[in-house]
């Protein structure tokens, strides 16, 4: 503040400058800049009212803090005043606040710019070549003095008092200004003034940029209105000028080392830069807990964020932007997806650097909530990209570490899982080698050398999967926890859950294989896996999409490690046998279940017969209870099965009674849970046949596809029909696509020419034999005449009424007359009279 | 009703039609000079017009509400009038002197003595009295001062000339204005005074020989008739003087006019339009073609007059015989039909039944009128169906019953209609899923639109059989799954439900396979009921709902209602396919749900009809499967699968079959069941 206050006062300074004075005879202690100067040479001062500056030149040093003192109070005043007209526009778009430099290089102004130029007709050439914040404040002095031609007496009467004691002189006329500007003129005017500061930086940055000082004073407006287009403005004049380095901080040699007046300038610039913008930023952080400028100030950072995640202070933009996404506020909460997004995507602007940085903030934000957050938070990850062999030479690189670090590891939050410690030390000892080498790499040079690029790579994957590994934890502590709570909102519990677990299948590659063995038994024991004594799988509270999903990881996981790792997924077989038949439509998620299929089913090599007999029957009779997405997902799985396990095509044939094998199980049991128990072998899928009367085609002709593998020997397959994945083939039936797709063109039915005959084909003959049994005679008779009745009655009622009518009228009509003889009876009198006289 | 129009409807039809009708007057005499004419048969011509006028109002007003109420899903309406020969006939037809007049008063029953003896009567018989007394007043007032007699005069005869001077018509002397009435000839028919005697006489007259002359003041009489009342003050009212002679009258031409006509034209029973039309230009026609005209048009203006359900329907059964002879005249038969359309919406069951068999019997013997009908149904059954309610869920089932008649008499033609129809729905589905904005989704969510897919399900159904109707087919079917996509949760079960009913309709006419169960899960699921008892039953009826309002949700009446609904459309799943041999498959993953809700559910009513059906299909399975253990086909051998059970299926004596027949049957007087 104290800096800014002391810019205002130099600002101050030169507003009241005598104009005659030449500014090299200017010996004030404030000193002046070259642009200033140049400035001033440039310009002349005779447009400017003489009267103003008349009232200043007198004034002496000591009034300046009085002065200062009322521009304060006038502000206060003014902001005041102005509350009622905030409702009008409160967001004013940075585009409309500032003029637009086009392709050509001019400068495009607003409208509101428009209408300040006609007024200013004369000062505006001199904005146009670049007016400075002296400029705008002295169009203030202009603004109020031609407001105050009305009032020109007073102003005659404080020229007369000129001479009269200064101090009193400048309250009164500061008064009286501010007296007349109303409202609306404040909030224009420091629009337009906020459009030229802004123009001018844009243009000249170099020589402007203690304009930055005055636009940051101007967003510290009282009225919310102005600061947000404050904000708005410095975003884009920020937006613009922002270096593509990072600008560093002087070292005390360089500083003692004389430098040239360029060097000198651009140091000037830099410091006032990277002075500005903290402050800038500081402001940000501090509106943003306002609730009135919540939205406009995490807009600024995260556009701030998107344009210069390599410059100062982006620690404290991420921190920001990572906070808010999990913010309930939907439109701020996508912005900072967004933002982030951008961030890991193009890694190419900071190096990666933000990009761990982001990881980190976002994990420490898991952590600081207890996993309790909107699953977007952690979706963002799903944006990460890391190199394809980053796994690989890691154990390489480990052996160049140094153990030395190794007491540090203690001082560390304790790990979600504690397995591998060793591993995590040694990677948390490369990450801190790693940063001190980066850090003067950076210094050095602006290309990361794969190695660095992969060190960071690999810090960013360990926070991420850190993160990963908490979320799955909290889940499964939770779940056993409220074991006995119902489960009528499953997932609601576990917000994080689901991404969490999208996020872990899709970097499954890069999963650490010490964490393996771990990871499995935990996706195991979520996706609801007891062993068999505990109690029903009700006890879990995830949902069914949820528990697949877990599936789904587990065997990613298995299958992207090469499949060396020695885990028994049986498990998960049975679960997914299980599962099947929890799956609701509507409730949960299609594309996980055909998902599912596609990995643990689809993609598998050799299955185990009994398995794969018993999924083919429990496939198949799903099928037939689900819909066509679903059933073509599971007839796409049941095919691929019959192919791979060609001895599991006995099912399709009935031979003597039930399946030919003999196995374990002599019965089919279609609510075992055990797929090995079910004794699938023994089925026959009947099911198919009714499959092929399904009213959707590609169900129909997949299931007599299936059914031609029959009469095929073990080795052919049929001719293939649908050469898809489960999960793009319910993807393709599910019934949004169905919809979104165009409608089919006007159908053209050609149909036999018939008319029919004369028979009924909707109404129940017995209706219609009601219809035909003719009215009753005698209660046809009587209802006709009362109807009669009824309309005679009505017209005589009319007759009469005409009559009484006519009737009443003649009656009355008698006083009428009455009143009609006494006036002939006077008039006749009175002419008898006169006759008389 | 001729009340009601009031004296200014008469008033303005007298001064604005009464120019059109003297020019249409002058057109025919040019025309008919040749012909006698009796004075004062034009009188009528204002009257009819009025009527004309009015049955017009009523039926756009209905019009326009329809439309209002219809967002989009109406098949345009282009209401071209034919006004043509509307005008340019005249009810009266000259009439043969040499008829028999008998002019008795053996009129024992007078209107007074008769049964009605209703408030009218009395305030007439009210008036009548105090009119005695003014005009009293009025005498003594007369004979007090005679002088007052001519002041009145004087006054009378300035009102009269205001009168004229207002109608600027009146000259003419044709109006019925009262004083006017005696310049019409005393001998006129139109006041001749009928009988019974008369009636029976010329009724006799006719039977004998259609070609009578005598038939012609039948007509007349009939005509008058028909038109009583709707001009109080006209001359012909007079001429019925017992309420017998009406009925006579009425009843006589309804019954007989037909045969009358054929045997005039000679055509016979099943002549179709074609024949009429040729038999336009023949000789015969043209002596008969004034006298069916009168015929028809009076019999229209009878039914627009008539008020109770009774008659109407007998009137329109008596019509329905001559529906035929209404080719003839187009103007005539598109009023017969905005009339029929009118009585088709209403209310009364045996009422709409019978103008829905005239309507029929119009649209299938005049090509014409085919799509008048089909257009005009179908926004009718839009507009009524708008408000479902527990009372109108019949008569909205019997609406789309004849809807599905008529659009299956061509089907050619109606299936334009239909992809059109289903067009929109598609539209208005695919816009509400694209957006999933609230507005969109009440499109949908509303029983214009699911009585509209209803329609089309059972147009469908009923015609699946005989045509290719596959591309419609599969637009409802496509329409069907998106609504139930779109709506889901346990509030729109009911909509859900109907969803389902229509599939099994569907399933059942086009033998196609309909994975049901997948939109019931969530009937079956278990839920928590609210433990407090409510103090009221509420009665939860599905037919009547489409969403479930949220404060009945947790209540144990819904969830009621809710499993038995299920058991309903499932086991009617079941039954399509209890003859199949995957039956045992199909039930699997239903009958998995049904015992745990059957474990898990606390409400005790739904412990015995779950049971039930769990164990019927428990028993239809087993059945089954140890049919098929037997045979020695394999699920590809497509002709044995089919042939399967099929003695028993045609037999129809497995117990599934008996259960979901006994099942059927409970619901139904519980009025639950709305397909």
């Amino acid at each position: 503040m104290g800096k800014r206050s002391g810019s205002k006062r130099k600002d101050k300074n030169k507003v009241i400058l005598p104009p005659e004075l030449p500014p090299e005879v200017d010996d004030d202690a404030v000193d002046v800049s070259d642009e200033d100067i140049e400035f001033y040479s440039r310009n002349e001062f005779h447009h400017f009212d003489q009267e103003p500056i008349d009232r200043y030149v007198k004034r002496t040093a000591g009034d300046e803090a009085e002065v200062e003192r009322l521009y304060e109070e006038r502000e206060k005043r003014k902001a005041l005043r102005r509350p009622r007209e905030e409702n009008d526009d409160l967001e004013v778009d940075p585009v409309d606040a500032l003029p637009i430099k086009n392709l050509q290089g001019e400068l495009v102004y607003n409208r509101a710019k428009k209408a300040r130029s006609e007024e200013n007709t004369g000062s505006t050439k001199s904005q146009e070549n670049g007016a400075d914040a002296k400029q705008g404040i002295n169009k203030d002095e202009q603004t109020g003095k031609s407001k105050n031609k009305k009032g020109g007496d007073k102003v005659k009467n404080t020229q007369s008092h000129i001479e009269v004691p200064k101090g009193k002189l400048h309250s009164d006329v500061l008064e009286e200004v501010k007296e007349e500007l109303s409202a609306e003129e404040l909030f224009e005017k420091k629009k337009a003034q906020l459009a030229e500061l802004g123009m001018a930086m844009l243009e000249e940055p170099e020589s402007n940029i203690r304009s930055l000082n005055d636009m940051l004073s101007i967003s510290n407006d009282k009225d919310q209105k102005v600061v947000k287009l404050g904000l708005m403005s410095l975003l884009a004049v920020f937006k613009d000028i922002i270096p593509s380095y990072r600008i560093r901080q002087l070292t005390e040699k360089e500083l003692a080392v004389e430098v040239s007046k360029e060097v000198k300038k651009t140091r000037y610039y830099e410091y006032t830069l990277i002075r500005c913008y903290k402050a800038y930023l500081q402001k940000l952080i501090s509106l943003e807990k306002q609730p009135h400028f919540y939205s406009v100030a995490v807009r600024c950072m995260c556009a701030l964020l998107d344009t210069a995640p390599h410059f100062n202070f982006r620690e404290s933009l991420l921190a920001s932007v990572a906070k808010n996404l999990s913010s309930s506020d939907d439109v701020v909460r996508k912005m900072c997806c967004e933002t982030i997004r951008s961030v890991f995507i193009n890694e190419g602007k900071h190096r990666g650097e933000a990009t761990i940085e982001a990881v980190r903030l976002i994990a420490d934000h898991v952590k600081l909530n207890d996993c309790q957050l909107h699953p977007d938070s952690i979706e963002v990850f799903l944006s990460l990209r890391f190199d394809e062999d980053l796994g690989e030479d890691e154990t390489e690189e480990q052996k160049v570490k140094p153990k030395k670090n190794k007491h540090r590891q203690n001082q560390e939050a304790p790990k979600p899982l504690p397995v591998s410690d060793k591993k995590k030390t040694r990677r948390e000892l490369i990450s801190k080698a790693r940063e001190e080498v980066d850090a003067d790499l950076r210094a050095v040079s602006f290309t990361l050398d794969p190695k660095e690029r992969k060190g960071i790579q690999r810090e960013t994957l360990s926070a991420l999967f850190e993160t990963y590994f908490r979320i799955l934890k909290h889940s499964m502590s939770t779940s056993n926890l409220r074991s006995k709570a119902n489960i009528v909102s499953p997932g609601a519990s576990h917000p994080l859950l689901a991404p969490c677990l999208e996020g872990l299948g899709k970097f499954s590659h890069l999963i650490d294989l010490d964490f393996m063995g771990e990871l499995i038994a935990c996706l195991k024991k979520l996706s609801g896996y007891s062993d068999r004594q505990d109690g029903t799988p009700h006890d879990n509270t995830l949902s069914v999409s949820e528990r697949m999903q877990c599936c789904i990881v587990a065997f990613k996981v298995w299958r992207s490690n090469l499949e060396a790792l020695n885990v028994d997924l049986q498990d998960f077989f049975v679960q997914l046998y299980n599962l099947i038949l929890e799956y609701r439509p509507d409730r949960d998620r299609g594309e996980v279940l055909a998902d599912a299929l596609k990995t643990l089913l689809w993609e598998g090599k050799q299955q185990d017969m009994l398995r794969a007999a018993a999924f083919i029957k429990r496939l198949a009779t799903f099928a037939l209870s689900f819909g066509s997405a679903e059933a073509i997902a599971a007839l796409v799985t049941l095919k691929h099965l019959l192919q791979k396990n060609s001895k599991c095509r006995n099912m399709l044939e009935n031979d003597s009674g039930g399946g030919s094998l003999s196995c374990l199980v002599a019965k089919y049991n279609p609510e075992a849970k055990d797929p090995y128990l079910s004794g699938g072998l023994a089925s026959v899928l009947w099911e198919l046949s009714l499959l092929e009367k399904h009213y959707d085609i590609s169900v129909s002709s997949m299931a007599s596809n299936i059914l031609s593998m029959a009469t095929l020997n073990p080795t052919q397959n049929p001719v293939p029909i649908l050469n898809v994945n489960p999960l793009e083939a319910y993807r393709d039936l599910s019934i949004e696509r169905e919809l979104s797709k165009p409608a089919s063109k006007a159908l053209s039915l050609n149909l036999k020419k018939r008319r029919r005959g004369k028979e009924f084909v909707a109404l129940n003959p017995e209706v219609l034999r009601k219809a035909d049994c003719s009215v009753d005679k005698q209660e046809l008779e009587e209802k006709l005449q009362s109807h009669f009745a009824v309309l005679r009655g009505i017209s005589e009622n009319e007759r009469l009424r005409a009559e009484l009518n006519h009737t009443l009228s003649s009656i009355n009509m008698y006083k009428e007359y009455k009143k009609q003889k006494k006036k002939n009876m006077k008039s006749k009198i009175i002419r008898k009279k006169v006759a008389r006289v | 009703m001729a009340k009601k129009l009031g004296k200014k409807a008469r008033k303005f039809a007298r001064k604005n039609l009464q120019s059109a009708a003297k020019r249409n007057r002058k057109i025919r005499n040019q025309f008919n000079n040749r012909r006698p004419r009796r004075g004062g048969s034009g009188a009528r011509e204002d009257g009819d017009e009025d009527v004309q006028q009015r049955v017009d109002d009523a039926t756009m007003a209905t019009n326009d509400t329809a439309d209002a109420l219809i967002d989009g899903l109406e098949f345009p309406e282009d209401d071209i009038e034919i006004d043509a020969d509307l005008s340019d006939s005249d009810g009266y037809l000259s009439e043969d002197p040499g008829c028999p007049y008998y002019s008795d008063s053996e009129d024992g029953d007078d209107v007074k003595g008769s049964i009605m003896q209703d408030g009218l009567d009395r305030q007439n018989d009210d008036m009548n009295l105090d009119i005695e007394k003014q005009k009293r007043k009025l005498k003594k007032l007369l004979d007090k001062d005679p002088e007052f007699a001519n002041f009145l005069e004087k006054w009378q005869s300035e009102l009269e000339s205001y009168r004229s001077k207002e109608d600027s018509d009146e000259e003419d002397g044709m109006d019925s204005m009262d004083d006017d009435d005696d310049s019409n000839d005393a001998n006129s028919p139109d006041t001749k005074i009928l009988t019974t005697k008369t009636i029976s006489e010329w009724c006799q007259l006719v039977s004998k020989d259609p070609k009578s002359s005598a038939l012609r003041n039948l007509l007349n009489a009939f005509r008058d008739a028909c038109r009583y009342g709707v001009h109080s003050d006209s001359p012909s009212m007079q001429r019925f003087q017992s309420t017998r002679l009406f009925y006579q009258i009425i009843s006589f031409v309804l019954s007989e006019s037909d045969n009358i006509f054929r045997a005039l034209l000679e055509i016979s029973d099943d002549a179709n339009k074609g024949q009429i039309m040729n038999l336009r230009n023949s000789k015969k026609w043209q002596p008969v073609d004034p006298l069916l005209k009168s015929y028809l048009r009076n019999s229209l203006d009878l039914l627009s007059q008539l008020t109770d359900n009774r008659i109407l329907s007998f009137v329109l059964t008596r019509l329905r015989a001559s529906a035929v002879l209404f080719s003839a005249y187009p103007s005539t038969s598109s009023r017969l039909l905005k009339i029929l359309f009118r009585l088709w919406a209403s209310g009364d069951q045996s009422l709409s039944l019978s103008a829905f068999l005239m309507i029929r019997q119009v649209a299938a013997l005049l090509p014409d009128c085919l799509d008048l009908c089909l257009t005009k149904a179908y926004n009718t059954y839009l507009a009524s169906t708008k408000l479902v309610n527990d009372r109108n869920t019949k008569h909205i089932d019997f609406l789309m019953n004849c809807l599905v008649e008529l659009y299956s008499l061509d089907v050619q033609k109606s299936c334009e209609r239909a992809v059109t129809s289903v067009g929109q729905l598609n539209a208005i589905l695919r816009q509400a899923s694209k957006t999933k904005e609230k507005e969109d989704l009440r499109k949908i969510d509303n029983w214009q639109y699911i009585n509209c897919v209803n329609l089309w399900v059972r147009f469908l159904c009923c015609n699946y059989k005989d045509y290719n109707l596959n591309p419609l087919f599969s637009q409802v079917l496509q329409v069907i799954r998106g609504v139930a996509h779109l709506f889901p949760g346990t509030r729109y079960l009911p909509l859900r439900l109907k969803l389902v009913q229509m599939l099994n309709e569907l399933s059942t006419c086009s033998q196609m396979f309909f994975p049901i169960p997948s939109l019931l899960f969530d009937c079956l699921e278990f839920r928590e009921v609210s433990q407090k008892e409510q103090t009221q039953k509420t009665k939860v009826n599905f037919s009547s709902l489409l969403k479930v309002p949220k404060n009945l949700l947790k209540s144990r009446d819904f969830q009621e209602e809710c499993v038995l609904s299920a058991i309903q459309v499932l086991s009617a799943h079941f039954a399509q396919w209890s003859y199949h041999v995957s039956f045992p498959e199909v039930a699997t993953i239903p009958l998995i749900l049904l015992k745990r809700l059957h474990e898990q559910t606390t409400i005790e009513s739904l412990h015995r009809p779950v049971k039930r059906l769990i164990d019927q299909v428990n028993e239809n399975k087993d059945f089954i499967e140890r049919k098929r253990e037997v045979v020695s086909f394999s699920p590809n051998d497509k002709a044995s699968v089919d042939s399967f059970l099929q003695e028993e299926k045609s037999s129809g004596n497995a117990s599934f079959t008996r259960f979901y027949a006994s099942i059927a049957e409970n619901r139904q007087p519980r009025g639950r069941k709305t397909l």
